[in-house]
């Protein structure tokens, strides 16, 4: 009997399985972990407006943002950050965990395809950063932070249109460091570069004409100002920008799949 | 059947081409265990790999039941499976039962035959007792037969594998090779590859030999070994020898055509080792008592595969060389 490509018994299989093997690894390390970055990361933004900016921000931010509430652009940049690395991390570095725990062969010589696999991932991590977004929205609303939001409808869209962005990413991520071997310098690397391309936590139009171009490669880019538009600014998601983040995200998922049957093989004959 | 036509693979490292597999033809029919033979680095592994889909062939063709891995690979992913030795191929956190209920789903089994496939694997493997425990804390060789039993969950009409009891107690390599024997007598189709080769003797009713990726011949282990023209070893104690006894011994040999090994044991007797590719242990003896020598034991080694198997080899080097 052969599998349908999207076969549902696959994708919960590996959601249970990351599910299982998460608990034991991290039984409350994992939690404490997820509690203290909420906080930290709120906090430290609340003392640092207190303490550079006298509690207010610059009307030149309030331009760029369309929002004078810092708090609340850095609690959305932050929550949208700590999706998009978790996401991004489960799913992408799925491949070389198997192959570092020497059971990448066994995977791959069993005929499930490889996106209800990375589908179980994906649905693994999004019940985590479900998990972790709550505490750091906890975190932020004990401070007084109080997002926008322009409807139920518009934050469900945006938040598929980040994880349509997220997948792409952790598919493309995934084939390069499995055909690199080693997911440390690449994972980094590319954390630093949607940190700074992407419009988490500082308007994208401070940064210069080229890098805001280079960051419309990134499917984060576009995805990020639908979420503006939906968290902070209100207005609710642009039509163009939400297509754009569509497009490029869809684009990053058939690249990557596309491009993950040759990253295995090169993964096995690196072995030979 | 699996068969494969003129395989070969070659591996680019930068401006340097490795030819692993050079023009293998192979047949490993259902109901047989087929051994593969070769030293490090002969291209067993990745003809094991290419058979398991895991790589692709630089040129050549492999059908498993006329099926084409390039064509159809998840058809034939359902029909095979692969266990290495070398590598664990189960994953560490989860106990045995969740390790064979996990790839039992990536194989699609029905629920209602994965259940009591389980248990009937972790009896097979001797897990039974050891199901609920998360996999770290196996030993080496609880670990690799839950790996043989995860290479059988989908109850594969093929299965190869590479080094399976690499590592294992003796026992234990001991059962699994009567697990394989009764796989192949039950109509699956096994490819074998061992360093042990007393175990591909015991199992294999056709073994393929290669060196540097090429096919240096094939047959039964028996016609292996009288065609690499294998010598038998007869070891004859004779207490108190006398220096006619060695003399006779020593033109024995050198009209056989041979040399005759004579070595003294702790209690002073003459230990004569004689290798031969014909019977000699009649004559050597009857050598001995008309020299005046009395006997006090007789042993005949039987030419092995694996002296058949270093002679193939070296006789490989030597016309690479």
């Amino acid at each position: 009997m052969l599998s349908p490509p999207l076969s549902p018994h696959v994708i919960r299989a590996t959601f249970w399985r990351t599910w299982t093997v998460t608990r034991r690894a991290y039984p409350w390390s994992y939690f404490v972990g997820t509690l203290m970055l909420g906080v930290f990361t709120v906090g430290l933004a609340h003392l640092g407006l207190a303490a550079i900016g006298g509690g207010r921000v610059a009307g030149d931010f309030v331009t760029a943002t369309g929002s004078a509430d810092y708090l609340g652009y850095v609690t959305v940049g932050a929550a949208a950050f700590m999706f998009v690395t978790h996401g991004v991390l489960w799913a992408g570095k799925a491949l070389i965990q198997e192959q570092r725990e020497g059971t990448l062969g066994a995977l791959l010589v069993a005929p499930a395809g490889r996106l209800p696999y990375l589908l179980g991932f994906a649905a693994f991590a999004f019940t985590a950063i479900v998990l972790e977004v709550s505490v750091l929205l906890g975190c932020a609303y004990a401070l007084g932070v109080r997002p926008a939001a322009s409807g139920p409808g518009d934050a469900a869209l945006a938040i598929l249109v980040l994880g349509v962005a997220v997948f792409g990413m952790s598919l493309v991520l995934s084939a390069v460091m499995i055909t690199a071997g080693e997911a440390h310098i690449t994972q980094n690397s590319v954390f630093l570069a949607i940190a700074l391309l992407s419009g988490f936590t500082f308007p994208r139009r401070y940064l210069p004409g080229v890098l805001q171009w280079l960051g419309e490669l990134v499917p984060t880019t576009a995805a990020m100002d639908v979420l503006r538009g939906v968290f902070t600014t209100g207005a609710g998601p642009a039509p163009g920008r939400t297509a754009v983040a569509l497009a490029v995200g869809l684009l990053y998922v058939v690249v990557g799949l596309l491009w993950l049957p040759r990253a295995e093989r090169h993964a096995m004959e690196r072995s030979y | 059947m699996i068969e494969t036509q003129d395989l070969r693979k070659e591996f680019r490292d930068g401006r340097t081409t490795k030819v692993a597999v050079d023009g293998l033809t192979l047949a490993i029919p259902p109901g047989r265990v087929t051994g593969l033979l070769g030293l490090n680095g002969a291209g067993k592994t990745t003809t094991i790999k290419i058979l398991a889909t895991l790589l692709r062939p630089t040129s050549g063709t492999v059908r498993v039941d006329e099926l084409d891995p390039l064509r159809d690979p998840k058809a034939v992913r359902h029909r095979i499976n692969l266990i290495a030795g070398g590598e664990r191929m189960v994953y560490a956190r989860m106990t045995g039962r969740e390790n064979l209920w996990y790839f039992g789903q990536l194989y699609d089994v029905p629920r209602a035959v994965l259940g009591p496939r389980i248990d009937e694997l972790l009896a097979l493997v001797g897990l039974t007792g050891a199901a609920g425990t998360v996999v770290e804390r196996y030993s080496r060789g609880m670990a690799q037969r839950l790996s043989i039993a995860r290479g059988l969950i989908n109850d594969p009409a093929y299965l190869l594998l590479d080094e399976p009891t690499l590592g294992l107690d003796a026992p234990i390599a001991r059962d699994l090779r009567r697990v394989v024997a009764r796989l192949a007598a039950e109509g699956k189709g096994v490819l074998l590859t061992s360093h042990y080769l007393a175990e591909v003797e015991e199992l294999c009713g056709h073994v393929y030999v290669i060196g540097d990726g090429r096919h240096l011949t094939e047959g039964s282990p028996a016609e292996l070994t009288a065609r690499t023209g294998g010598h038998r070893t007869v070891r004859v104690t004779v207490p108190g020898a006398s220096p006619e006894v060695e003399a006779a011994v020593t033109a024995f040999a050198a009209r056989a055509g041979t040399v005759a090994g004579l070595d003294r044991a702790g209690d002073g007797a003459l230990v004569v080792s004689v290798s031969h590719p014909g019977e000699i242990a009649g004559p050597l003896t009857m050598a001995i008592v008309g020299a005046g020598g009395t006997l006090a034991g007789l042993e005949v080694t039987e030419p092995s595969l694996e002296d058949a198997i270093l002679a193939l080899n070296d006789a490989a080097w030597l016309v690479t060389a």
